[in-house]
């Protein structure tokens, strides 16, 4: 459009048709005659014109009627119309309809030569603002073609990579992110996102970046199962792409395979659990036996074979001890403390303890309380590792405290935290004790306790689950009083 | 008197169990895996069982899981046995497959024949 301008003159009048030829051929510019709107009309079928000079008063097809037609089709050519002597009106009524100006006869060389090049100037800027448009507009996509070093280090990445657009289709990815995916084609652009990555979550998430639910740029990441067959584990993080301006264009998100490191997790678990069971099934048994022996199930027993077997028993239990130790030691050490976090409901979970233990409760004659506190907020936790903790606090209370004692759990907020206190009735623990009784191994010694087996972790691991989910959790006690003991647990972040 | 099933793949201590629930009058039958359990479940209705989670076959969860599924033995109280201490109050809620169990109680192996006793009282007397 830049290189020849093309002008078309329409007019009955072949003076003016000549005369205009004239003084716009002297510009450089090509004209093109027609001496009625038909034959204009005509013209515009074949060729592209910039500008139109339209005579109005015309015979046959009146110049309204042609400019009406114009109009239609190619909006983009700007209509000059020359109108009769002295009659603004239907010039007027002429740009209403579209017309860009008008000149009227009679008009001199350099006045047409003005009106004109102003029309000219008009579709330049036009011009220039279209292409400053799609500069500023321009698509992830096309910068996702432009071959740079950047995509080549990309592609080279081990680390898959997707960048998608706005709406969430794929515009630019590596090989290895499609290989992780277990997708075969290597060109995933033009895919939904969801078609490769079926995670309902993590889609919504991304989509959710898009209508700034993130006021600062953030990245978030979440754990993906690829595959049936083969599972593949994958962890996605994924953050929103920004133009200069600070708009947002779209989301990359970094694939990342750790499919080893949950394997390795796994064989830890089953290693533990294996151990666990063949250390202790066989104790088991013996125990079972020499109980059995020992409280006369199998025949009478004299006092000096009780006391033989009641020895047997309590070595081991010692050893039963040490296993436990072992196993629970090893869980703190491997840092199995928080697996996968969840919304909890605290008031569900303590409920559920609380039944877990009723019977033993009722065996020991100590009432069990839950005081369910009002609109307790949801805490992100790992569901079965907080069962331990309370299971543990719970335990405890049943432990040292006597028949006809009660235990208490009760539920409130303070501050940006949910409070969990355990109470009981029970012998408590003296102040000497009380700093140390988080303490690894750490067992309270003394006549009260002599009776209680246990590895003194119990509270050393409920502390460490409580410490990584970010909590706290304190003790206070009053000797054959009682002992309460406070968890604070962070509010699930709004 | 009741019937009880016992579940355990350790005949000894299955012996030594039986021992102690006979000496209360209580009439003992004994299946040593999951599915030789089902199969005495189905033939002489117990009035309840106490199940070892550790099993080969079929395992203590799994057994519990299917009797809670199906209406007409969910309602037989099912005592279970671990010799995983600890984990069991999270294993009775969560299985390897992360499904709930509804057993009305656990006991950690080996268990005080008194303790045991009492215990299978309480469920029963429910």
């Amino acid at each position: 459009m830049f290189q020849e301008t093309n002008i078309l003159v329409v007019d009955d009048e072949q003076v003016m048709r000549d005369g205009c030829k004239r003084i716009l051929s002297k510009r450089g510019w090509r004209v093109t005659l027609a001496r009625d709107g038909q034959q204009g009309l005509d013209g515009l079928k074949n060729n592209h014109f910039d500008i139109i000079l339209l005579d109005l008063m015309m015979p046959g097809l009146s110049g309204m009627e042609v400019l009406k037609e114009v109009k239609r089709i190619d909006p983009e050519v700007l209509i000059i119309v020359i109108t009769g002597y002295a009659t603004v009106e239907s010039a007027v009524e002429a740009m209403k309809i579209g017309a860009y100006d008008f000149i009227s006869k009679p008009f001199s060389p350099d006045q047409l030569t003005i009106v004109v090049n102003r029309a000219l100037e008009k579709k330049r800027l036009e011009q220039e603002a279209e292409l400053l448009r799609r500069e500023r507009e321009k698509s992830l996509q096309d910068i996702a073609m432009e071959k740079s070093k950047i995509r080549t280090i990309v592609n080279c990445m081990a680390g898959g990579v997707i960048v998608t657009d706005r709406e969430s289709q794929i515009v630019l990815n590596n090989p290895a992110a499609a290989r992780m995916l277990g997708i075969h084609d290597t060109h995933l652009a033009g895919r939904p996102l969801s078609q490769c990555i079926k995670d309902e979550v993590l889609n919504q998430l991304i989509g959710e970046i898009f209508t700034c639910r993130y006021s600062e740029p953030s990245i978030l990441s979440r754990e993906l199962v690829i595959g049936e067959s083969h599972i593949t584990h994958l962890r996605a993080h994924a953050g929103p792409v920004r133009s200069d301006e600070g708009e947002i264009l779209g989301a990359v998100i970094v694939l990342e395979d750790i499919s080893y490191l949950k394997e390795l997790d796994r064989m830890k678990s089953n290693l533990v659990a294996m151990v666990s069971h063949e250390l202790r099934a066989p104790l088991a048994a013996i125990e079972q036996q020499l109980m059995v022996v020992r409280d006369g199930f199998a025949g009478e027993v004299t006092e000096k074979q009780w006391h033989i077997l009641e020895r047997i028993k309590e070595r081991s239990d010692g050893l039963m001890a040490m296993i436990k130790n072992l196993l629970d030691l090893s869980k703190i050490e491997t840092g199995q403390t928080v697996h996968k976090k969840e919304l909890i409901n605290l008031n569900d979970l303590l409920r559920k303890v609380l039944d877990l233990f009723s019977s033993q409760a009722t065996v020991k004659k100590i009432t069990l309380r839950l005081e369910e506190g009002r609109n307790i907020p949801l805490v992100e936790a790992d569901q079965s590792t907080m069962e331990v903790v309370f299971n543990n606090l719970l335990s405890n209370g049943l432990q040292y405290t006597s028949e006809g004692g009660s235990i208490e759990l009760k539920t409130s907020v303070e501050g940006d935290y949910v409070k969990i206190d355990v109470s009981d009735t029970g012998i408590g623990i003296d102040p000497e004790d009380l700093p140390k009784i988080f303490d690894r191994f750490y067992r309270v010694r003394s006549e009260k306790t002599r009776h209680v087996v246990g590895a003194g972790l119990g509270l050393a691991v409920t502390k460490a689950i409580i410490e990584a989910h970010a909590g706290s959790i304190e003790v206070t006690s009053e000797v054959d009083k009682g002992t309460t003991f406070s968890v604070l647990l962070p509010k699930q972040v709004e | 008197m009741a019937k009880i099933l016992l579940v355990d793949d350790d005949p000894d201590f299955c012996e030594a169990t039986k021992i102690i629930l006979e000496s209360k009058s209580y009439e003992v039958s004994i299946a040593y895996d999951g599915i030789e359990g089902w199969e005495k479940v189905k033939a002489d209705r117990p009035d309840l069982i106490v199940l070892d989670v550790m099993m080969p076959k079929k395992d203590g969860y799994e057994m519990c899981k299917e009797l809670k599924a199906d209406q007409e033995y969910a309602d037989i109280p099912v005592l279970l046995l671990t010799a995983v201490a600890e984990n069991v109050p999270t294993t009775r809620y969560t299985t390897r497959m992360g499904m709930e169990i509804e057993a009305e109680d656990y006991i950690d192996k080996p268990v005080e024949p008194r303790e045991l006793v009492k215990r299978i009282e309480v469920i029963l007397s429910k």
